[in-house]
């Protein structure tokens, strides 16, 4: 098909946004909601995983060495346990350090005294991230880990992992049922709006098939109305995320300053905004597609 | 050009529209297609631009079956005839201009050709000077005007008109139905329903009368 051909039709389609311009930003309007709604909460849900991340010294397993262990073999561990996945930081205690932390977090000194010697062990602390793996590939490894010959025992709760990361599954399978019907929702609106421009223009449509018109000839300055529609909903959510976080961004510091730490908000990026506004193109696209194709259908038939 | 060949046109659960219509109308001829209301003038040409399918028969245009034609292949079918409405039907949003140049922009033609060829119909229609007015500001038979030039902007093979003059008075009926005999001397196929018998009189052309679907005086034309 010539250029000519689809530039006329691009005109045609900004020419019929234009001559109704209250319409046509509603309808962007109404679109840009829909599209900002998953695409915020998507965010909400990431910078939530950012703020579990930064907990990753909750997620703490604790091997006690052998009293027999050498360097060697507690440094081969070590190593070891640094290459394994999901795991952020590994540090070595030794038998003084445990005895310092223990009399300072039990204050039980004298009885410590009585006992003549340092009965506690030396340990790795292994730090995890608590979203990296599944529990279950979690509890295997510790099952693993313990069964190294340096490792006398385990400690570990991973229970509150099960629980944290059930929590999170539980937020990204709703969000992205959301993220669904609300994209459905998007390709109703649209189809619903390109119905009504359909309906508006039955003349032309009817005439241009009579003197010749293809259907996509017909069809392409629909698609182009749906198109043009959607890439400007998408670049309007895109901004509206952007100005929520903006918004949010305060109170969330001012709450991250009184447990003394930072947490910097994180909004969509310059590939997941694009990402965005492709999407709500496509959806543009679809739903007009969807509406004209179904009259065509009659008026070729 | 176009050949009937015992066709037939009935609705389901409905009478016969048209029965056992034969006739054939060579290249550049020009007829007259007469009859009262409902004796299936419209039809006739609703099967000649394949708004509607034969139900039976064989109807050739231009050397092809329309029977078979597939619909893929109707736009371009369609691009080789020019049709005129009773109403017109111009789109009353649009400028003189646009409404004819339509027909060039669905057959792919370039912005500069579909100016000069646009220019040319209004012309040949006697509306050159008022490309950038709108329908509603034309009289009846201006507007019909546009249509014609909308209908031969293309120069089709073959201009098919129905009841072109219904809304007109007798003197601007002349002047439109003059035009049609001017594309016809100028070797364009055309086929004209009217119940104007006062013009068909007058213009003298061939004549295919209709009585409730039958053709009721079939003539070879060529």
């Amino acid at each position: 098909m010539n250029l000519h051909v689809r530039i006329q039709a691009l005109r045609n389609a900004r020419d019929t946004l234009l001559r109704q311009p209250a319409a046509t930003l509603l309808t962007i309007l109404a679109l840009s909601v829909v599209l900002a709604l998953p695409v915020g909460l998507f965010t909400v849900l990431g910078n939530l995983q950012n703020l579990l991340g930064h907990w990753r010294n909750q997620a703490q397993i604790s091997l006690y060495l052998h009293r027999n262990a050498g360097p060697e073999a507690t440094a081969r561990l070590q190593a070891r346990l640094e290459r394994s996945p999901g795991v952020v930081g590994v540090r070595y205690v030794d038998q003084t350090e445990a005895l310092a932390e223990f009399q300072h977090y039990s204050g039980m000194t004298a009885a410590i005294r009585t006992l003549g010697e340092n009965p506690l062990p030396a340990s790795l602390i292994v730090e995890l991230d608590p979203l990296a793996q599944s529990p279950q590939s979690l509890a295997a490894s510790v099952q693993r880990w313990s069964q190294d010959p340096a490792v006398a025992s385990a400690q570990s709760d991973l229970q509150w992992v099960a629980r944290l990361q059930a929590i999170v599954y539980l937020g990204t399978r709703a969000v992205w049922a959301l993220a669904l019907l609300l994209a459905l929702g998007a390709v109703l609106v649209m189809g619903n709006t390109i119905r009504l421009h359909i309906a508006q223009r039955r003349d032309e449509i009817d005439i241009s098939a009579l003197v010749g018109a293809t259907r996509s000839f017909i069809r392409r300055p629909f698609l182009y109305q749906g198109l043009i529609q959607g890439v400007l909903a998408g670049a309007l959510a895109w901004l509206i995320v952007t100005a929520a976080i903006w918004y949010l961004q305060g109170p969330v510091t001012r709450l991250a300053t009184l447990y003394g730490t930072r947490f910097p908000l994180v909004g969509l990026t310059p590939g997941q905004g694009l990402a965005l506004v492709g999407l709500s193109a496509f959806l543009g696209w679809l739903g007009s597609r969807l509406a004209v194709g179904r009259h065509l259908d009659n008026t070729f038939s | 050009m176009i050949e009937f060949v015992n066709v037939t046109k009935h609705y389901p659960g409905r009478r016969h529209v048209l029965r056992e219509v034969n006739l054939r109308l060579g290249q550049g001829e020009m007829a007259l297609l007469t009859g009262p209301s409902g004796a299936g003038k419209s039809t006739l040409l609703k099967l000649l631009t394949r708004l509607e399918d034969v139900s039976h028969g064989t109807l050739m245009v231009g050397g092809i079956d329309l029977a078979t034609l597939r619909r893929r292949h109707i736009p371009a079918y369609r691009r080789r005839i020019g049709v005129v409405f009773q109403d017109h039907k111009l789109l009353m949003d649009r400028d003189i201009f646009s409404n004819v140049a339509l027909t060039l922009q669905v057959a792919g033609v370039s912005g500069r050709l579909v100016e000069s060829r646009v220019r040319a119909a209004l012309e040949r229609v006697g509306l050159g000077d008022r490309c950038r007015e709108f329908p509603e500001t034309l009289s009846g038979g201006e507007q019909q005007r546009v249509g014609i030039a909308r209908a031969i902007v293309h120069t089709p093979e073959i201009l098919l008109a129905d009841e072109p003059t219904g809304n007109l008075d007798p003197a601007l009926s002349t002047e439109i139905l003059d035009l049609f005999r001017d594309f016809h001397h100028h070797g364009t196929t055309v086929l004209v329903a009217t119940h104007d018998q006062a013009q068909v009189e007058r213009l003298g052309m061939p004549v295919l009368h209709l009585e409730h679907g039958r053709l009721m005086v079939p003539k070879e034309l060529s």
